[in-house]
């Protein structure tokens, strides 16, 4: 029975395209994230934002009656163990796709591993431009977060036009994260740039690096770098008495992360450490736990409330809940017939409308795949961020930067759980 | 001109911490003749429980005291039950059995302590000193961290140097046959050779993380620049860790601060054969070929 059915399935295969973790009542996706490790702050708690949206959707009778299946892999963020559990997730598991894979270098790791098997990668978790700028190249990969290069123009024409005089440091991550950032913000301010400064993941004395931003007279410094390097760059500048004015990409500005970090260190004087950081400048592109009157908010609470495990509601279970959400949008314009060549095609034909938490629209098309177009500008203020700029959309290269804020406006349906209708 | 200041400030306080670590390494070194490579993991759950105190209302220097003592303890009993056993088997052996001991220190800590970043407070203040205008990169813990390391190594050398049970564990380090024949209890003196080694690391695990972010593997570039320095004051020196120390905490510093951070690990290594070639035994070398 079981060798007839694979037969007629092998058979059907070449016109339908492939099924692999389709059944009739169930699809299994998978994703690798670093649950130990140095990388597991604030990370591990993303997975817990996609099973808890997957099992409110789910008790709600699933997508065109499948339930979904959600298998996480660690790969404590150390690219061979990414490619090991993503084998085990491919070959073994029999995932249908691989969904919000975490990192940069991790995920490189295994891109062009999931596009030779002909495995969608979506919505990887990571702001890297490779994810969406080829498709042609990695027609199974979408990236979903505005990617750094855009953020790095965002941030440096709000430099230019609203601190023209500044002289301006910037302070890096040595990889592509830094690289993408420093390449869009220089689009602006290539001549208010007065030093740039690199650290190296895993050297924690960066007092030499914030040293020589000091001693360049540096007034503002761009800082494209993970949150325990915010917290490390405040410590070392209240070393040396260094009081320029900060502005942290979104990945490393996160209040309650930095806040914690920071809080036994600021002497007694304030008992709240997301204080810590007020006047920090940073953006933001998913509302996140500092604006729970958001409708999107509502509805996370009320997800986390009914199927979350322990803790509280973050930012990272929060982002982890924007993506699941793309995610069900995406099976859902895929259709009945649900093949992995079938939801690719749906997120290039339809994944530009998808309305969702993001305050800047998708720019999937069939000639790209990069996800979120935009950001707002924000000011830190008692863990709160406070709007600076409309939402600001662009893409990478010289695209022009625009105010758009019609993607701000949308709201989650009632029921919680998209309306994508099957394409 | 003040950043030179400040890089070479903070240089000789990272050297310091550099060189702390080296003395636990030269005085199990000397103790025993093995490099303990496991010193770093052990020193890093020393913190932890140190944190774990402060966490829980104690003062700074509860905790202090508790994670020194916890790493007399610790490094008793890493001699007794576990290193104890490859007596007169090659010292390779040993060495290999230490990296096996990093591993699964490093993965208890993971399970008991978890696995994210924590702050670690210092008992000073964490400004830097005011000079006219100007604030100079040189804090009250900075300070401390000089002044201890500088204690423990004038105490190391006194111990060494000055007196019988100094003398004694030197003995039992070079042959145990002949020490056991002269009546040392050869046993005793490793246990106390490790146990003291510990606590040595202990402190210099406390002073890098004072003010600072603290995780399971914060300690595991420590063992290497320690091990570095160790090597380039001799392995055998205790002025000469210290030494070593201070000149590889103030070079990484200046390569960091005005060639580039990713050169830092190979400025090391540079550092390392350059001493090596000129002389194989180390600045401070005293002896040579004494190896039984």
């Amino acid at each position: 029975m079981v060798a007839c059915g694979a037969g007629e399935e092998r058979e059907e295969a070449p016109a339908e395209g492939s099924t692999v973790g389709v059944t009739d009542d169930s699809v299994t996706i998978g994703a690798h994230f670093p649950l130990t490790g140095v990388a597991a702050p604030g990370y591990s708690e993303i997975p817990s934002g996609h099973q808890a949206y997957y099992d409110f959707v789910n008790a709600n009778g699933g997508v065109h009656g499948r339930q979904i299946e959600f298998i996480v892999r660690d790969d404590a963020y150390n690219p061979t163990n990414t490619s090991q559990v993503t084998n085990e997730l491919v070959l073994s598991d029999e995932i249908f796709a691989m969904v919000a894979g975490l990192g940069t270098a991790t995920h490189s790791a295994v891109v062009d591993f999931l596009n030779g098997e002909e495995v969608p990668d979506l919505f990887v978790s990571s702001g890297s431009l490779q994810w969406g700028d080829a498709p042609a190249d990695r027609p199974y990969t979408f990236g979903w977060q505005t990617d750094y290069e855009s953020e790095g123009k965002i941030i440096g024409q709000w430099v230019a036009e609203n601190m023209p005089d500044a002289k301006v440091g910037l302070f890096l991550q040595d990889d592509d994260f830094g690289r993408d950032g420093e390449k869009g913000a220089r689009q602006f301010i290539e001549d208010q740039i007065v030093e740039v400064q690199r650290y190296q993941s895993g050297n924690t004395d960066v007092a030499p690096q914030i040293a020589a931003l000091q001693a360049a007279g540096a007034d503002v410094i761009l800082g494209f770098n993970v949150p325990s390097y915010t917290a490390l760059s405040q410590l070392t500048a209240l070393r040396l008495n260094y009081k320029p004015t900060w502005f942290y990409s979104n990945v490393g500005s996160d209040p309650a992360l930095v806040g914690s970090l920071l809080a036994r260190f600021s002497e007694g004087a304030v008992t709240d450490g997301s204080r810590l950081l007020d006047g920090v400048l940073t953006t933001e592109y998913i509302p996140g736990v500092d604006a729970p009157d958001n409708p999107w908010m509502k509805l996370w609470q009320r997800v986390w409330d009914e199927h979350g495990g322990e803790g509280e509601l973050t930012n990272y279970r929060v982002y982890g809940m924007s993506q699941a959400y793309t995610f069900v949008q995406a099976l859902q314009a895929a259709g009945q017939d649900l093949t992995r060549e079938g939801i690719v095609a749906a997120i290039e034909e339809h994944g530009g409308g998808f309305e969702g938490p993001a305050l800047a629209p998708f720019r999937f098309s069939a000639d790209s795949h990069m996800g979120i177009s935009g950001m707002q500008v924000v000011r830190l203020q008692g863990g709160v961020g406070e709007e600076l700029t409309p939402v600001l959309v662009t893409d990478i290269g010289d695209a022009p930067i625009e105010e758009d804020d019609s993607a701000a406006e949308d709201a989650p349906p009632d029921s919680g759980i998209p309306d994508q209708p099957a394409g | 001109m003040q950043q030179l200041i400040t890089t070479v400030l903070t240089g000789l306080t990272l050297g310091a911490v550099y060189a702390a670590f080296a003395l636990a390494l030269v005085l199990i070194w000397r103790a025993t003749r093995i490099v303990n490579f496991a010193q770093a993991p052990m020193a890093m759950i020393t913190t932890y429980i140190a944190l774990v105190l402060i966490d829980a209302g104690m003062s700074y220097w509860v905790g202090f005291a508790a994670a020194l003592v916890s790493g007399l303890v610790l490094g008793a009993l890493v001699e007794r039950f576990v290193i104890r056993h490859l007596t007169g088997k090659s010292e390779i052996n040993a060495v290999i059995l230490t990296l096996g001991l990093f591993i699964v220190i490093h993965a208890l800590a993971a399970l008991i302590f978890g696995a994210r970043y924590r702050s670690f407070p210092a008992p000073f203040g964490l400004r830097g000193f005011q000079v006219g205008d100007t604030t100079i990169a040189l804090t009250g813990f900075g300070v401390f961290t000089i002044l201890s390391v500088v204690g423990v190594m004038v105490l190391l050398v006194l111990l060494f140097r000055g007196t019988d049970v100094g003398l004694r564990m030197r003995a039992s380090a070079f042959n145990q046959e002949m020490a056991r024949l002269l009546g040392v209890r050869v046993g005793r003196m490793l246990t106390l050779g490790w146990a003291l080694a510990a606590v040595v690391g202990s402190l210099s695990g406390l002073l890098i993380a004072g003010g600072g972010l603290v995780h399971p593997s914060y300690m595991d570039g420590v063992v290497v620049y320690g091990f570095v320095a160790a090597v380039l004051g001799g392995l055998d020196s205790p002025p000469g860790a210290v030494a070593g120390g201070v000149i590889l905490g103030l070079s990484l510093s200046l390569v960091s601060g005005y060639v580039g951070s990713e050169l830092v690990p190979l400025a090391s290594l540079v550092i390392l054969m350059a001493v090596l070639l000129v002389r194989p035994g180390g600045l401070f070398a005293q002896v040579r070929e004494r190896r039984v």
